[in-house]
């Protein structure tokens, strides 16, 4: 059984001395230029529309952002290294994919028929372009950031953030191109319909899913080194085929006809087409969160000192919904504070575990001390606070019933959605 | 856990560095300008048979004019839309069909909305009523775009909206227009 983490070595070269990184820095400057080339003209032609959707799909991918930088709790991946993914996804895929996708939809209408490139074109061409464009994304942060990447998690993050970027700037030119094929001006109109079915209703299954897929191959490929090359390389092909699979399932035209075009009919599209892929990137995250969990608690475990992890922390720190509980149940009995201080000490735990992986790895523990001492600061912040351990209380009504009231809010506004983008 | 031995700081694809950075950038080359090249390269264009309808898309056929090739480029048939792009010579003739909830005044707007949102078109001359043999009501009016010179036409029916948009210097656009407007009057609508 291989490693679920393979800690990372600090950089030894700083990265304006990697050529690696001048080369990515190049290819990010040239699609920067196009993209803003291509914004100017939809600025020119259609301001208040174009201002409209940058600003409509920039606050989509808020949460978005949000949450995969949460994703890896324990191990955080770098804001320097999230901002280039989100980059390289917008500005280095999107201006490769724009041209490539076209020509390749052109090719199948002329080695295949009109007909063919009318029917598969969005799902052969598209996927084809735009995975492999984005799945170099990853692999460019691991040319300059390889000590970054310690687990299939980290690749998971990373491709999901390049898929974001992507997915924000096309929706962009999407709702432009709306604009421009509803003939009726600089009108709004057609950038809610398209934030409402792109952003809103298809956001999910989109970009940062298939991303993400992707991204788990170049992870396993960087992080299982117990495993032969042959394997890893397979693994990451296999996963980059899943991405562009479904990608593929998503723009092709199966169901597109057969199921009518009321609510339920958006739905079973929606379900049919999107959430397999989900659930595989959800297993995939679950894994890999699980088996990365389990290695940095096991080395928080050797830790001896309880002012630095407690029995109690060590089973909240592994688990996700267990932080969370923990932190309203310091809520409850500390407030506000409480809550932040215990945020706090278990973002310093993980820090700690992951400087003592490296610490394993022969590199200096300077990093370590500083890691522990910080431990004991956001402590002794709790203790003064009434509340010493970061563990979870027992589970309150209240917030049974605020899941439940928001997964009610959250079917009927997608139900509302539905039925008036369907026709219904 | 293991240590970090030297196989492991050289393994794929982390400290291979310029050169797989450099590979990086090639496939981004062929993704952007590879398969473009290689587009340009094969022929677009089919003949299409003379004197026989073309299935533009949703029900809504064209009689092609005489001597003119398809662009398979610009064509995408579909059951409820779709494009034809015909040349003759130089002359681009394309035509869109897509569902439409408006009237014929409406679509009119519609589309020279959309032709002066286009940077460097403009409307010229004024619109005029047309129809089709098969008794489709439109408008048609003129456009310019740069050096070339271009005429546009709409139709309604049933639910659907009908684009035509003819694009090409003087000369050639002087001598295609005579069949191309013979081949817009066949436009057809057939309730499938």
């Amino acid at each position: 059984m291989s490693e679920a983490v393979r800690p990372g070595a600090p950089r030894s070269a700083a990265l304006v001395r990697q050529p690696a990184f001048w080369v990515v820095l190049v290819l990010l400057a040239v699609g920067a230029v196009r993209i803003s080339q291509i914004t100017a003209l939809f600025l020119k032609s259609y301001p208040v529309a174009t201002l409209t959707a940058i600003v409509l799909f920039g606050l989509l991918a808020v949460p978005f952002w949000l949450f995969l930088s949460e994703l890896d709790f324990l191990e955080r991946e770098p804001p320097s290294l999230r901002v280039l993914a989100f980059a390289w996804g917008g500005l280095v895929a999107t201006s490769v994919s724009i041209p490539g996708s076209t020509a390749l939809d052109n090719l199948i209408a002329k080695l295949g028929s009109p007909d063919l490139a009318a029917e598969w074109g969005a799902a052969l061409a598209g996927p084809t372009v735009e995975e492999i464009a984005k799945t170099l994304g990853v692999v460019a942060i691991v040319l300059i950031a390889r000590a970054q990447i310690n687990s299939v998690l980290d690749g998971i993050v990373y491709g999901a953030l390049v898929g974001l970027g992507f997915q924000i700037v096309e929706d962009v030119v999407f709702a432009i191109g709306a604009v421009r094929s509803a003939g009726e001006g600089d009108q709004v109109q057609p950038v809610i319909t398209t934030f409402l079915v792109r952003g809103f209703l298809a956001g999910v299954w989109s970009h940062t899913l298939f991303g993400a897929l992707a991204g788990a191959g170049i992870g396993y490929l960087v992080v299982n080194r117990d495993r032969s090359r042959a394997r890893r390389i397979v693994v990451a092909g296999l996963a980059l085929f899943g991405a562009w699979a479904s990608h593929s399932l998503w723009n092709s035209p199966l169901f597109r006809e057969s199921l009518g075009d009321g609510a339920v009919a958006l739905l079973a599209v929606l379900v049919f087409k999107g959430l397999p892929p989900l659930l595989l990137v959800l297993y995939l995250v679950r894994r890999a969160h699980d088996r990365e969990a389990a290695y940095y608690v096991a080395i928080l475990a050797t830790v001896r000192e309880r002012d630095l992890i407690t029995e109690g922390e060590l089973r909240v720190l592994g688990s996700g919904s267990r932080r969370g509980a923990a932190r309203r149940h310091a809520a409850a009995s500390a407030g506000r504070k409480g809550r932040a201080a215990v945020r706090r000490l278990q973002r310093a735990q993980a820090g700690l575990a992951v400087e003592l992986s490296r610490a394993g790895a022969d590199l200096p523990d300077e990093a370590t001390h500083a890691r522990a001492a910080e431990v004991r600061e956001h402590r002794a912040t709790l203790a003064a606070l009434g509340h010493p351990e970061a563990v979870e209380g027992t589970r309150s009504w209240r917030h049974t019933a605020s899941t439940l009231g928001t997964a009610a809010v959250a079917i009927a506004v997608v139900w509302v959605a539905l039925s008036a983008l369907g026709g219904s | 856990m293991g240590r970090v031995t030297r196989r492991h700081l050289t393994d794929l694809p982390g400290t291979l560095g310029l050169p797989v950075a450099l590979a990086v950038a090639l496939i981004l080359a062929l993704l952007a300008f590879g398969l473009p090249a290689l587009d340009r390269a094969v022929p677009a264009e089919r003949t299409v048979e003379s004197g026989r309808p073309y299935l533009v898309g949703a029900g809504v056929t064209v009689v092609p004019p005489a001597g003119a090739t398809l662009d398979v480029t610009g064509t995408r048939p579909g059951t409820d839309r779709g494009t034809a792009l015909f040349r003759i010579e130089q002359v681009r003739y394309a035509i869109e069909v897509e569902p439409f909830d408006g009237d014929l005044t409406a679509a009119a707007v519609r589309l020279r909305q959309r032709i002066t949102g286009t940077s460097g078109h403009q409307i010229t001359g004024t619109q005029l009523a047309v129809s089709t043999a098969g008794g489709l009501a439109g408008i048609q009016g003129g456009y310019t775009a740069g050096d070339r010179d271009g005429r546009y036409a709409v139709f309604v029916a049933n639910g659907l909206t009908i684009e035509v948009m003819i694009s090409g210097d003087d000369t050639d656009l002087g001598r295609a227009l005579p069949v191309i407007d013979a081949s817009t009057r066949t436009l057809r609508y057939e309730n499938r």
